[in-house]
């Protein structure tokens, strides 16, 4: 009995070197080798686990993924306690990017032997979850079985770092940087490390030791990268309050005198702190200084830019008259971005005015004559300055008055093209709108730039097709589309652009699919990290190493997560509202005309011939199509295909139900500090009170309260809507029920009626079209006869509202309503949803 | 308009701003395996890259360097340029000199880089200007489709960085 339990593990020795062998062949990736080796040793032995766990793991290679996994996990099976079985299957785990199944793994075979490179693995896995605790549990073995390793030592540190326990950060630091020997002076990797150990005890707050670590180093040359010196030192001379604090940034400013930081630095230093991101405040004292820095680096825009924030009344007049006019005659394009946020001070607004229609004049009368001192082009850039400054006032026919002016004088400026267009978007007409930045696209057909604008342009105009023929002009020639290489290359634009077009033109599936498409760029974001863990550490790269972990941790509240989270959760909600959406929409694909669906042949047929060209390329060394079965596929399993092209099984809730979707997708957004954005919280609730998760709804409720306030329009639907389904909610337990109900007090007046509620909400905002559109969805929830809630509608175009806003009918026939009133433009036209 | 060291955090910008301005992507792929080439870069060499940003902290222009990674024992070091670009909308400010100058100053304190390498197609007359005229480089011609998936010429250009 034990004869046959002891044969399981342990093989005689023939076998065992021919597993060592197979190891080898495995490391070495010499696959059909490998294979034939443990075929023979599972000949005699077809229980071995760890044999046939390794063949499994090499079948993954050899691209027989199903099969492979399914002999790994047998192996596993027939071997718990076999570090090498449950490494593998940690391995096959991660490479699914399922890390936390595969930390389990690992973490199973570190039980069994505390083997270095399933320590090393084991330590990415955890930073790459986050879980710091034992990340510093797994450094600290590491660096007790080879303390002779550089990257040991500093890998706990850094685990402490990044475990929040700075003080042991700092000790491992000291330890190993006193056990060095022979340094080599301006070596790189001892460089990052100082700066490291610098970092920490600026963290720490203990500058004055910072300081003259940084000062004795630099010297010495330990550290090399001189703008991270100056940087750290005019940072902690600040903190120190320090008199060389001003000479450190002026230090920066003669290395850099492009950068906006450094200035803000030294006129902090000297007593002038001015809030980053303020466009207006007016300080003689900093004026001075910034006076006094500009004529050291007169090539420098930011210190003129800092004097027009820093002055006012007529020393602002006088310097922005010589910074716009300068500007001008270099003919810089870039001019009304960098003024614009001048403009919130209305005092400079006006004078900005003043100053460019003088200028106008000036200009006209010095390009039309014909010894002109200045070039025509100075006065085609005025235009363009005046036409954006009006534009962005309100003054579309003004500002058109004078770009047709522009075009007249020189029709072939691509800026007078797309600025036209751009007025024209603006005032809603967005195929007009397009067709001008087309004109500029031609202008320049090597410019990327306006053959970006123009696709974005034509997708505001919904026109979808059109922009693909565009954008293709620049994709990859053997992409399956002009779209598949866009979203390759991660174009954040281009997909939410292109998911918008669809959703005005009534696709929502289509639209989701954009959307999905941009989370799983974020995936890809935040799994591209994992490499860095090791990678960074064996380099010494600290410094941008935690640079990068602090980014990951919050990349999903960057605008492009945000928005495809919320609108694609808006689109999975109206969904599950309304099936009959989807079902109208499969009806409108089938009767897909039968040149789109050659069309679609065609494209498939495009697409596998690429596929095919893609996969014959393989490698770059040119291996030919026979050495496939040799050839490495990897761990990580292959790109699936996608087998709902139309988007409308997502939409159905085929596979995962709709509400789980978009959950998924506002998920990652509850923890990132989007505390303010209305948007999010108001989706959460949406997706919360229909899975019947109503205390994460009301706290939702809440949360988008306090961020927009209780006025805010989308928040009264919700209020309305939390009442109405309460009224519904009898069977709720506690202590659920009273939490809720405390929780609608706060949001409700309870001793109001919610007709009441919505018909004072209305009265209070009439003016407002957002408001009476959501007074008009109110009171649709209540269940309003349909005349009524039309009726509110239509009230808008009985009255003199400044109706610049687009709304959307809540009831069917579904239709929107787009006024500009000051440009006497209306759009109106039906969506096909509507049978 | 500001200039500063590139950060990890800038590479979703520095790719928007490269897919509105170069013809094709660099073979990105080759260069770096299957990691995002900006990442790749930063993360290697931390000093080297650096980006313009407008007022709104969009990345406007930037500078993707690297020292070069196949030099041998003995040989001098030197950087290399991977790619460049600026705006159309943010011409005219001396964006793209300022990135280079930048670049170069750290390629040469850091890592004591002798000279610095790009490439530059040969219609690409901005560019050529910028290297040849403004910052002095010295150019050769590269064989045929080594650097553009087009079959372009493309010029290899070095800038001595012994003065710095």
């Amino acid at each position: 009995m034990s004869k046959a339990l002891a044969n399981k593990k342990v093989l005689p020795s023939r076998e065992a070197g021919l597993f060592k062998e197979l190891l080898n062949l495995y490391e070495g990736r010499q696959l059909k080798k490998g294979l034939k080796t443990a075929d023979t040793i599972l000949k005699k032995f077809p229980e071995h686990g760890e044999t046939i766990c390794m063949k499994g793991l090499v079948l993954v290679h050899m691209g027989r993924r199903e099969e492979g996994i399914d002999l790994v996990k047998k192996g596993v099976r027939l071997d718990l306690t076999s570090h090498i079985v449950w490494h593998v299957f940690g391995l096959i785990q991660k490479g699914e990017k399922n890390y936390e199944e595969a930390l389990k793994s690992y973490s199973q075979a570190l039980r069994f032997d505390k083997n270095i490179n399933i320590l090393r693995d084991a330590a990415s896995l955890q930073t790459q979850l986050r879980s710091y605790e034992s990340l510093v549990e797994t450094r600290h073995t590491l660096l007790r079985l080879r303390p002779n390793l550089r990257q040991h030592w500093v890998g706990l540190s850094v685990a402490h770092y990044l475990n929040g326990n700075l003080k042991e950060a700092k000790v491992v630091l000291e330890k190993y940087l006193a056990t060095l020997k022979n340094v080599p002076s301006h070596d790189v990797e001892q460089s990052e490390t100082l700066l490291y150990y610098i970092h920490v005890l600026e963290e720490l707050g203990e500058y004055t030791e910072a300081l003259s670590l940084l000062d004795s180093h630099s010297r010495n040359r330990d550290i090399v990268d001189k703008t991270a010196i100056s940087e750290t030192r005019a940072r902690l001379l600040t903190k120190l309050s320090s008199p060389e604090a001003s000479e450190a940034w002026h230090t920066l400013l003669e290395r850099n005198s492009d950068c906006h930081t450094y200035y803000l630095g030294y006129l902090a230093s000297h007593g002038h702190p001015i809030p980053p991101s303020t466009p207006s405040h007016p300080d003689p004292d900093a004026l001075a200084l910034i006076s006094s820095l500009t004529t050291e680096f007169p090539r420098a825009r930011a210190s003129k830019r800092l004097g027009l924030v820093l002055s006012e009344g007529d020393e602002f007049k006088s310097r922005a008259e010589e910074y716009i006019k300068g500007s001008l005659v270099k003919g810089i394009p870039s001019l009304f971005s960098d003024l614009k946020s001048l403009y919130t001070d209305n005092a400079k607004c006006t004078a900005i005015e003043e100053i460019v229609e003088r200028l106008q004049v000036e200009f006209k009368d010095a390009s039309s004559s014909p010894k002109g001192s200045e070039e025509p082009t100075t006065y085609l850039w005025t235009l363009y300055l005046l036409a954006q400054h009006h534009s962005a006032l309100g003054r579309h026919s003004k500002a058109l008055e004078l770009l047709e002016e522009a075009l007249a004088h020189t029709p072939t400026l691509p800026e007078l093209h797309i600025f036209k267009g751009r007025v024209l978007k603006r005032a809603g007409d967005y195929w007009g709108a397009a067709a001008c930045v087309n004109e500029a696209r031609v202008l320049d057909g090597q410019d990327r730039f306006l053959n970006t604008k123009t696709g974005k342009y034509l997708l505001r105009a919904g026109c979808v097709k059109e922009a693909g023929d565009v954008f293709g002009l620049f994709t990859k020639k053997d992409a399956a589309s002009p779209g598949v290489d866009l979203e390759d290359m991660q174009s954040m634009l281009y997909l939410l652009e292109e998911a918008r077009a669809h959703e005005t033109n009534g696709q929502p599936n289509l639209a989701l699919k954009k959307y999905m498409a941009v989370k799983r760029i974020y995936n890809e974001i935040e799994d591209d990290q994992y490499d860095f863990h090791g990678y960074c550490l064996r380099k010494f790269n600290i410094m941008t190493y935690l640079r990068m972990l602090k980014w990951e941790d919050t990349v999903r509240s960057q605008a492009p997560y945000v928005t495809a989270a919320v609108n694609g959760a808006n689109i999975l909600v109206a969904s599950y509202d309304d099936p009959e959406i989807v079902k109208s929409l499969a009806v409108a694909h089938e009767q897909l005309s039968s040149t789109s669906k050659k069309a679609a042949k065609k494209a498939k047929k495009k697409a596998a011939v690429a596929a095919a060209a893609a996969a014959k390329m393989g490698g770059l060394d040119g291996k030919t199509p026979q050495q496939h079965s040799n050839e490495d596929k990897g761990l990580e399993p292959p790109t699936a295909k996608d087998e709902d092209p139309e988007g409308l099984k997502a939409l159905t809730g085929e596979g995962t139900p709709v509400l789980e979707q978009a959950w998924k997708l506002l998920q990652p957004l509850l923890e990132v500090g989007l505390e303010e954005n209305v948007e999010v919280w108001l989706a959460v609730y949406d997706v919360a009170i229909r899975r019947g998760r109503y205390l994460q709804a009301v706290g939702a409720l809440e949360k988008a309260k306090k961020a927009g306030g209780e006025e805010h329009p989308e928040v009264h639907v919700r209020v309305v809507d939390l009442k109405q389904r309460a009224a519904t909610l009898s069977d709720l337990k506690e202590p659920v029920k009273s939490v809720l109900e405390e929780a609608i007090k706060k949001l409700y007046p309870v001793e109001v009626s919610p007709e009441t509620f919505n018909s004072q909400y209305l009265q209070k905002h009439s003016q407002d079209p957002k408001a009476v559109i959501a007074a008009a969805r109110a009171s649709k929830i209540l269940n309003a006869p349909v005349e009524e809630v039309d009726g509110t509608v239509f009230s808008l175009l009985n009255t003199d509202i400044n109706l610049s806003v687009k709304v959307r009918s809540p009831s069917p026939p579904l239709f929107h309503l787009y006024f500009r009133s000051d440009v006497a433009m209306c759009t109106m036209y039906r969506t096909p949803w509507s049978p | 308009m500001n200039i500063r060291p590139a950060r990890p955090e800038d590479q979703p910008g520095m790719q928007a701003c490269n897919l509105r301005n170069l013809p094709e992507k660099l073979h990105f792929e080759i260069l770096c395996g299957n990691v995002q080439p900006y990442m790749y870069h930063v993360m290697t060499w931390p000093g080297l890259s650096f980006v313009a940003e407008d007022q709104k902290g969009r990345i406007v222009g930037y500078i993707l360097a690297k020292m070069d990674e196949d030099t041998k024992e003995g040989e001098r070091s030197h950087g290399h340029v991977t790619s460049i670009s600026v705006l159309r909308a943010y011409r005219r400010l001396g964006i793209a000199k300022k990135l280079m100058l930048q670049s170069q100053e750290a390629m040469a304190s850091i890592y004591k880089a002798s000279y610095v390498s790009l490439h530059v197609r040969k219609s690409n007359r901005a560019a050529l200007g910028l290297y040849r005229d403004t910052l002095g480089s010295k150019s050769r011609i590269l064989r045929r489709d080594t650097v553009n998936a087009d079959g372009e010429d493309a010029y290899a250009m070095q800038l001595s960085l012994a003065d710095l």
